[in-house]
């Protein structure tokens, strides 16, 4: 709860008015609807004072205060808008255009150029006209409107810098800067990631990283704040700079992580060609990361999207119409045999979608073969990292925690929304501890960085709990233990921390994930977690793995999280759904389809399991890209992306969060719910006659207890019930590498976490492949010189099972011995980290 | 009259040594506030003195040491602005380099005047040997017991450090020092909130100048009464004039306030160099309107100089003969501050850049007829515009230029080149 705050009374421009006692006067005239132009004030950031253009007359106050940094008093007299202030303002603002390329705000000819478009190349490109992408979005061309500006009194000085373009994602022209310093703000104050600044001084000021090093070098996050706040054309986003002006927004939920940023989507013919973040959202609270703010506009109008089905029969390719596809589907379907049927379904679809498709696993084909990949991914941790999920807590207690432990996470590109939610716990005083084997982002804003060595975690988080459960049965609270007893003086001052903090979130990020052992590490953590009564957030790739838990779409699980054997369940399940259930036929999973396992149809909704076509005899494809494996047995059907449906989603959080239909998907194509309905209808099965999403939110509604329908985005937590018990991939046997001589190298290979239905967003988004070292050997410089490396080479990588070539990427963050290597889901599993033998490919 | 307080030990090479400085009474003051004043006892004293900011700004230091509030949770700060850097000004430089020990002892009792336990003394980067001076003569004060924990056995605890600046004219401005002091970029900062409230790291700050804090060990010694004494009405005590320009004694000389301009020019300064006539005074640094011969009467102290319609500022005081042309003066000047224009604000950022391209031009023989009446009107835009004073300092010069030798202008936009015959080499 606030303290009401003093009231007091002013006068503005004769109007007699009543405001909170430390707002601004800017504050004040805009709660009130009096408008007083301003370029450099924000309303997120703090005020600034430089753009000089707010400045208003105050009685009793000497010269022209600023609207935005005077605060109110009480009695205060304020005028805003004489005639004097006007000359200033104009004056002002002419100094500003004189060195904005202006030709679009004060042209002779702008009116009849609105309505023909008749000097459209009148004027240079260079000084603006309409080549500049911020075409009717401009606050400096509000003002000069407003002001009525038609000729400015200097000559127009063009600053000749070239246009940055190198960086992804974004561009920036200083030429059009008006140096109101608001990215620099937004970068300081509300990202805290201290990227762009002022550089130089005077006239020569600019904007940008400093010591001339690129956005990528300087630590850029590319989270688009900068952009979103920038009142002229200066910053743009690659993607969408040309698109113009939005004609209306959509707030949905992102489906590219298990964050849940709500989504504000710009949309424009029946096209999202521009995202930003949802102001005052709980969760993202106005900030988004790389992926959400400039991935999915790129990924959803993709020319690669697939818009018509395609059936691959005997070596022919035939582009069909969905009714016939479906035919050809329920064809296949009605003559597979329970166990020789397989479906993997992506965590990406919706819940509708999840819920539909494992009822028609279950009821139409009469199987429990439904998977998602998620198991293929987590490797030997999935049953532990589903565990942790149950016991998942939320971005509110993050918020208030005293302590927050980071596990293998680096928030740079991936969930930057967390680390902007740490930076900000550091500064309330919050203590932060990271736990990661690489340097990383969160290294500079860590109280305490403790660095095992990979694929060491578990060991680590496992003494930090058993030295906290003794330091706590010792004495109530607070007691050190001494670091000469052999503990490492950093586990000591990190327990210090601890003792000393009241409430402690444990952040676990991706970078633990599908290690050999990783389940150790999981469990070292849940035990972590219990001795320091700590919240843990687990925040997984993929945006509704929680969602396919609650649904149901894995052999083990029913919806609601039941065990797929309980009789007295499935009974239930069977009476709702009209159909007999099986409770055997438990041995097909994910891994199956990743071992090479032959059956006769397999479904592939939004996943791709293999970088080459799985076993199987049949397999029918639905997604919203095609496969780029060549395949002579299979069926393509497209299907909706999350932008073009409604739904849910159930964020890493438990969170129901709505996913709104922001545009309509290509002609003929269908949401997946849509899809498996059809086939099953065309199978004459009962129970999938559902018209709308909401149709099914109804039904599952009655299954799952608090899933109901409403408006309002943040609902309670979903807690599922886990009587399930879940086989988890197999694991290699670990070969003893603490051979004599030299270490080996070691090769650590983890998955790409920036997907969307099984596809890389690299794959489809250029910036990605800027940021993101999929498929690239990462290796320290040291040890590349060793090698003989150099960053254009290639390495070959063998172990005792597999030969591999990569191509090379120096880092200095790898720590020595050790390499790594991202890879698409599916691509490898099981004993990791490989000791490795490492030569150069000499070609 | 020449009255040699802040100069008094200038000349004596071994003043700089902690021993000889305390056998001239140095640190006395220092002991004599720690054992038997009260801070607040401290900052009467002050306003009693009637000791001005030596800053440019003149602002009453005892008024300024009482703004730090009383019930602040907070700690407080105390810096020494030693960032000197307007053009003209070379007086913080001396007393650091030949006197540091009176800079310590000001700024020590200065920061148990406002109960501060950190005391900063901001170097101008370029300032390599006085700020090594200034670090040479803290490290004696720790040795001797003089700074750092339980100073004279009071229980009274002051740390002090030297910070040199990177070199920019605008951290000599109060906020943009404080900004810089925190490892920021040397911007100035909106007022309110006064230093004095939110200053260092948002703590309660007082900021000084080298001369103001380095009088402060003599206040203390001699007594209020004795330093008001000194001086004109309103103006009191003495101030260090540094004197340059076409002199014949130019150098750094410390006169009681309230004497005449004539006297430091011509008695103290010998008169014009080699003979020749005086053609204007700036007589507060350079960014103060300037004076012409016929004001040469006038007396240095803060209320005459502002009925002359100029400043005291600094005390920078450089005398202009009747072979300078004054749209190189401007040129020169102008020149200065759009390169030390922080960018902060657009008018200075942007006018200061426009005001250099049009005197520039006028000055290259390139003017145009309206170019004066647009620098008008640039300046009338800065002043009184910006956050911090630097666009004031900017402008004030080049109004005053304009409206005293607006014919010089004109002249060079009419014909081509300069009014005066001038024997220097300019470009």
């Amino acid at each position: 709860m606030t303290i009401p705050r003093k009231m007091i009374d002013l006068n503005m421009d004769n109007q007699p008015l009543r405001a909170e006692a430390d707002a601004t006067i800017l504050k004040v005239a805009e709660a009130n609807g009096i408008y007083i132009p301003t370029l450099c004030a924000h309303k997120d950031l703090t005020p600034f004072g430089g753009c000089r253009l707010c400045i208003v007359e105050v009685e009793g106050m000497r010269g022209f205060p600023t609207a935005c940094t005077t605060p109110v008093t009480d009695g205060m007299t304020i005028r805003t808008n004489t005639s004097q202030l006007q000359a200033i303002r104009t004056e002002i603002l002419q100094l500003i255009l004189s060195e904005h390329p202006c030709s679009c705000l004060i042209c002779d000819e702008q009116d009849e150029c609105k309505e023909f478009n008749a000097t459209i190349r009148k004027a240079a490109v260079t000084t603006g006209c309409r080549y500049c992408s911020n075409d009717g979005q401009c606050e400096l061309a509000d003002v000069v409107k407003w002001l009525g500006i038609k000729e400015i009194n200097y000559p127009i000085s063009y600053r000749y810098l070239p246009v940055e373009k190198d960086d992804p994602f974004y561009d920036r022209d200083y030429n059009l800067c008006i140096l109101c310093g608001r990215c620099v703000r937004m970068c300081q104050e509300i990202r805290m990631a201290d990227t762009l600044a002022f550089k130089q001084r005077g006239q020569r000021t600019i904007i940008g990283p400093a010591y001339s090093r690129t956005h990528l070098e300087a630590g850029c996050e590319f989270c688009g704040a900068c952009v979103s706040v920038c009142p002229t054309g200066a910053l743009s986003e690659k993607t969408s700079k040309w698109q113009g002006k939005a004609e209306s927004e959509a707030v949905t939920t992102c489906a590219l992580c298990g964050v849940g940023c709500q989504l504000n989507l710009q949309i424009r013919d029946n096209k999202v060609i521009n995202v930003l973040p949802a102001e005052d959202h709980l969760i993202n609270n106005g900030q988004l990361c790389v992926k959400g703010r400039f991935c999915i506009p790129e990924l959803v109008n993709n020319h690669k999207r697939l818009r018509r089905p395609r059936y691959f029969h005997g070596g022919i390719e035939e582009q069909l119409s969905l009714e016939k596809a479906i035919e050809i589907a329920a064809g296949k379907l009605s003559h597979c045999p329970p166990e020789q049927f397989g479906m993997i379904i992506s965590s990406n679809c919706t819940n509708e979608d999840l819920y539909v498709a494992q009822k028609f696993v279950r009821t139409v084909m009469d199987s429990n073969n439904i998977d998602t990949m998620s198991r293929v991914s987590y490797g030997s941790a999935f049953g532990a990292y589903l565990n942790l999920m149950n016991k998942c807590t939320t971005m509110e207690d993050l918020r208030k925690a005293s302590a927050i432990i980071c596990i293998g996470l680096d928030t740079r590109f991936g969930q930057s929304v967390v680390g902007v939610e740490l930076r900000k716990a550091g500064k309330r005083g919050a203590k932060i501890i990271t736990i990661n084997p690489r340097p990383h982002n969160l290294t500079v804003v860590a109280d305490k960085w403790l660095q095992p060595e990979t694929g060491q975690e578990a060991g680590l988080i496992d003494k930090l709990a058993k030295l906290m459960e003794i330091g706590a049965n010792k004495s109530k609270g607070v007691k050190r233990p001494a670091a000469s007893k052999g503990i490492r003086a950093e586990l000591a001052e990190a327990i210090g921390i601890l003792c000393e903090a009241e409430s402690v979130v444990i952040l676990v990020g991706s970078d633990v994930i599908q290690y050999r052992g990783s389940s150790d590490i999981f469990e070292s953590i849940d035990k972590l977690a219990q001795t320091l009564q700590a919240g843990v957030m687990l925040l997984p790739a993929q945006n509704n793995l929680y969602g396919s838990l609650m649904m149901g779409t894995y052999p083990e699980i029913l919806p609601g999280g039941y065990s797929s054997t309980d009789k007295a369940r499935l009974n239930h399940f069977a009476k709702l759904w009209g159909s007999e259930l099986s409770d055997s036929n438990l041995s097909w999973n994910a891994e199956s389809v990743a071992r090479g396992r032959e059956i006769k149809v397999l479904y592939l909704l939004g996943e791709i399991p293999l970088k080459s076509r799985p076993a199987a005899d049949f397999v029918i494809f639905q997604n919203i890209y095609a496969p780029d494996f060549f395949n002579p047995e299979e069926l393509v059907i497209p299907s909706a992306a999350f932008t073009e449906v409604d739904g849910t989603f159930i964020n890493g959080e438990g969170r129901l969060q709505k996913v709104r239909k922001a545009v309509d998907p290509p002609a003929n194509v269908f949401p997946d719910w849509k899809i498996l309905s059809l086939i099953a209808q065309k199978m004459e099965k009962k129970g999938f006659e559902y018209l709308s999403s909401e149709d099914i939110r109804i039904e599952i509604s009655r299954v799952i207890m608090g899933f109901h329908n409403s408006d309002e985005s943040l609902r309670p937590i979903l807690p599922f019930k886990s009587e399930f018990h879940l086989s988890a991939v197999s694991e290699g046997e670990m070969v003893n590498f603490k051979s004599k001589g030299q270490k080996p190298f070691l090769l650590q290979t983890r998955v790409a976490e920036h997907t969307y239905r099984g596809f890389t967003l690299s794959a489809f988004v250029d910036g990605m492949k800027a940021i993101s070292d999929e498929n690239v050997l990462e290796i320290n410089p040291d040890d590349a010189k060793e090698l003989g490396l150099s960053c254009d080479d290639e390495a070959i990588v063998k172990s005792e099972e597999f030969e591999k070539i990569w191509p090379v990427k120096i880092t200095p963050q790898q720590p020595a011995r050790m390499l790594r290597v991202t890879l698409s889901p599916g691509d490898f599993s099981g004993h990791n980290p490989y000791p490795v033998k490492i030569r150069k490919n000499n070609v | 009259m020449e009255k040699k307080i802040l100069f008094k030990y200038i000349d004596d090479p071994l003043q700089v040594n902690i021993d000889t400085y305390m056998s001239h009474g140095g640190y006395k003051a220092w002991e004599k506030v720690l054992k038997s004043m009260k801070p607040a006892e401290v900052i009467d004293e002050m306003k009693k003195s009637g000791l001005r900011g030596r800053g440019g700004a003149g602002f009453p230091a005892g008024m300024k040491w009482s703004f730090i509030p009383k019930d602040s949770p907070k700690p407080r700060y105390l810096v020494c602005n030693a960032d000197e850097s307007e053009p003209g000004t070379c007086k913080d430089r001396v007393l650091m380099e030949h006197d540091p020990h009176a800079v310590v002892e000001g700024m020590a009792i200065a920061a148990y005047a406002i109960g501060s336990h950190q005391a900063f003394c901001y170097v101008r980067g370029e300032f390599a040997y006085p700020a090594a001076m200034m670090e040479k003569a803290i490290d004696e004060a720790y040795s001797k017991g003089i700074l750092g924990k339980n100073i004279f056995k009071s229980g009274y605890d002051l740390e002090m450090v030297v910070h040199t600046g990177g070199g920019a004219y605008i951290c000599g401005e109060e906020t943009a020092l404080l900004n810089s002091l925190e490892g920021e970029r040397g911007m100035s900062r909106i007022r309110p909130p006064f230093p004095a409230i939110e200053g260092l790291y948002g703590c309660p700050t007082v900021v000084n100048n080298v001369e103001t804090l380095a009088v402060v060990p003599q206040v203390i010694n001699m007594g209020a009464e004795w330093y008001a004494a000194i001086g004109t009405e309103k103006s009191k005590g003495t101030k260090i004039f540094s004197l340059s320009g076409h002199i014949k004694r130019p150098g750094n000389y410390e006169l009681e306030l309230g004497t005449k301009l004539s006297y430091l020019m011509n008695d103290l300064g010998g008169g014009m160099l080699d003979g020749h006539k005086l053609k204007a005074i700036i007589p507060g640094g350079s960014s103060t309107p300037f004076l012409l011969p016929n004001q040469i009467d006038t007396p240095l102290d803060y209320e005459s100089l502002a009925a002359a319609g100029s400043m005291l500022g600094s005390g920078a005081v450089i005398v202009i003969d009747e072979r300078t042309c004054m749209v190189w003066v401007i040129e020169r000047l102008i020149h200065f501050y759009k390169h030390e224009s922080c960018g902060k604000c657009t008018p200075c950022r942007e006018g200061t850049g426009w005001l250099e391209q049009l005197i520039g031009r006028i000055e290259a023989g390139e003017g145009q007829q309206g170019d004066l009446e647009k620098i008008d009107s640039i300046c009338d835009n800065i002043l009184g515009r910006t956050i911090c004073p630097l666009g004031d300092a900017a402008v004030m010069p080049i109004q005053s230029a304009l409206k005293l030798f607006r014919d010089e202008f004109q002249y060079h936009i009419d014909n081509k080149k300069c009014l005066v015959k001038t024997e220097f080499e300019f470009k």
